[in-house]
């Protein structure tokens, strides 16, 4: 059951690959919240989705290897350019010439993608706990990924081998990492599920994806023209405070930090990010509205 | 005269969390002795008046309701004595639904309030009545929720165990016995409302409870829970049978404190209307929140201008 049921659906089919997009509301401009690692699917925006389509018109999909979209095995759909092509598909399919992309955790690098590649077509861009190289991540992450596990504890479950024996096992590790406030039971609940909703060779697939190195992003950020908001909690265990600043600094944008809040603070402080998401989209110049 | 006990260490230390609304209104009104804390939200000419519980908890139990109601009718609530904001006599005899009900009429009177409409929680059901039987000028229309009513059978994992005696257990409900309590009061409290709060995901809730319930010592809390003992099932029939005003009883059909069955016998012996929330425990209140607001809502605009 939803609070707010799209009110157009459908797919795109891009290079084989058949993703699935909803729209609700019919505002301008359009909001674009994107997917995010594969892990989880478009409805980890349900808090936003039913306050921001009161206000605007809300595009999400879901993004190849989750949710109704298909679930290619091949690394190739994954890659950041291709996401970010993904992504420009969706704003043709649902006639939306220019929007502002939302964009949660490794999303942010797709975001970068289009604003550098696409400038016409973002308006600006909101990036919510944004996990991008652009500074080295949290130290007790780097374990061996593609080694046989020697430990089943904390991040050594994040491996290849690990995730194929104990795929849920890795799941509720990783969402208790992602939802580090107390009282997130729920929000854990349904991540796990929607993570059971793909599978492991899934996510090794998108694995192998090329990464974009730093002094790409880098680059792209410095292209980039349009308003930054960079909103980052202070407690994020997946990606550091540190990445969502040098972000900011980057691109001339404005940072949000959210004190207590995880990696995910779209889901455990809703209320005050969708206040700042929607803030954000009315700040933008009126010139810059179609 | 009022012997009053302090509030536990953990619970001075804890400051108040902030609130969605606060009070345009606030104040003590004293009534043999004993002070109440009372608290007014909102303005217009219908009042909902949200009326204590148990004293394991004050009126913050309350909090999912106050913002909503407030911004469609006057609100009305106060600290039932033993908690929060008010004081904590001694002994049995100060608990008794006579002395809540009589403690509710001194807030009515003394925020210059005519008429309202009663809403009881739990044991508020008890007090909720009499008001309403014995005030009928006063009382517009009474909501209960999970009203705990001796009209039907308790729970029989509840009828097992000794209040005063001393167990040789502390498993499930042996945990509700005096002697256990003054030992782990903590651990009595996160068993009840363990059992109060039987959905998933209640986390904030459970503790919420547990904060409110460290601020009445466990001394306090069994002398109200004796005083409860007092209410004779008699005479609380013939409330029942009294009460002349538009009832609403809202009961969920997992309450492990209260059976449904009672909240569906207040229902019949007050004619009133029996709604039945599917999966909720016995706080709906709190994790049924916009269920039970709305209603309240509409039980209150039903009442149209006898209300008011």
């Amino acid at each position: 059951m939803r609070a707010r049921e799209p009110d157009a659906e459908g797919y795109v089919d891009r290079d084989g690959v058949k993703l699935h997009y909803e729209v609700f509301g019919d505002g301008e401009p359009t909001l674009l919240l994107m997917p995010t690692w594969t892990i989880v699917h478009a409805r980890f925006w349900k808090a936003q989705v039913p306050y921001l389509a009161r206000h605007h018109r809300v595009v999400t999909y879901d993004g190849p290897g989750n949710g109704r979209s298909d679930r290619p095995l091949d690394p190739a759909p994954y890659g950041c350019e291709a996401q970010g092509r993904l992504a420009l598909a969706v704003l043709d399919a649902t006639g939306a010439e220019r929007a502002v992309p939302v964009s949660l955790s490794m999303a942010s690098q797709w975001a970068l993608w289009l604003m550098a590649h696409r400038p016409e077509r973002v308006l600006g861009s909101v990036f919510i706990g944004p996990s991008l190289a652009l500074t080295p991540g949290h130290q007790g992450r780097q374990q061996p990924f593609e080694e046989p596990y020697t430990s089943t504890e904390g991040w050594a479950k994040y491996n290849w081998y690990y995730w194929q024996d104990h795929y849920q096992d890795f799941l509720e590790f990783f969402f208790s990492q992602c939802f580090t406030e107390p009282h997130s039971t729920k929000p854990i609940e349904d991540a796990v599920g929607w993570g059971l909703e793909t599978s492991a060779a899934v996510l090794l697939a998108e694995n192998d994806a090329p990464w974009v190195d730093q002094a790409t992003l880098r680059a792209w950020c410095a292209a980039s023209r349009c308003p930054v908001l960079v909103v980052h909690g202070t407690k994020d265990q997946i990606s550091p405070l540190r990445r969502g600043r040098a972000l900011a600094e980057a691109t001339g944008g404005g940072l949000v930090v959210m004190e207590g809040a995880g990696h995910i603070p779209l889901a455990r402080d809703p209320v005050k990010v969708n206040l700042l998401t929607r803030e954000f989209v009315e700040s933008l110049p009126e010139g810059s509205r179609p | 005269m009022t012997a009053l006990r302090g509030r536990s260490p953990a619970a001075q230390a804890a400051p108040e969390q902030t609130r969605a609304r606060y009070p345009d209104a606030e104040g003590f009104v004293e009534r043999d002795g004993v002070r109440l804390f009372w608290e007014r939200y909102g303005d217009g000419d219908t009042t909902v008046f949200l009326l204590p519980t148990w004293s394991i908890v004050h009126s913050r139990f309350w909090k999912a309701q106050i913002p909503y109601l407030a911004r469609h009718f006057r609100v009305l609530t106060f600290d039932g004595r033993g908690n929060g904001r008010s004081d904590r006599p001694a002994g049995a005899a100060a608990y008794t639904e006579r002395e809540f009900a009589a403690d509710a009429l001194a807030v009515l009177d003394t925020t210059g309030t005519g008429r309202a409409v009663a809403v009881g929680l739990s044991c508020g059901a008890l007090w909720g009545t009499v008001l309403a039987a014995d005030h009928p000028d006063r009382v517009a229309g009474l909501v209960v929720i999970g009203p705990a009513v001796g009209l039907a059978p308790p729970h029989p994992e509840r009828a097992v165990h000794s209040f005063l005696e001393p167990l040789d257990t502390d498993e499930g409900w042996a945990r509700y016995n005096r002697h256990y309590w003054l030992r782990d009061y903590r651990g009595f409290l996160d068993f009840f409302f363990s059992r109060c709060l039987t959905e998933p995901h209640s986390t904030k809730q459970h503790e919420d409870c547990v904060g409110w319930g460290l601020e009445i010592a466990p001394e306090t809390l069994a002398d109200s829970q004796q005083g409860l003992l007092l209410c004779g099932l008699e005479s609380f029939r013939d409330c029942c049978g009294r009460v002349r005003c538009p009832t609403l009883v809202i009961h969920g059909d997992e309450d492990a404190i209260r059976p449904h069955a009672q909240g569906a016998a207040l229902a019949a012996a007050t004619r009133g209307r029996l709604v039945t929330l599917a999966g909720a425990g016995h706080l709906p209140q709190a994790r049924h929140p916009v269920k039970v607001n709305l209603l309240i809502r509409e039980f209150v605009e039903s009442l149209g201008g006898r209300a008011r």
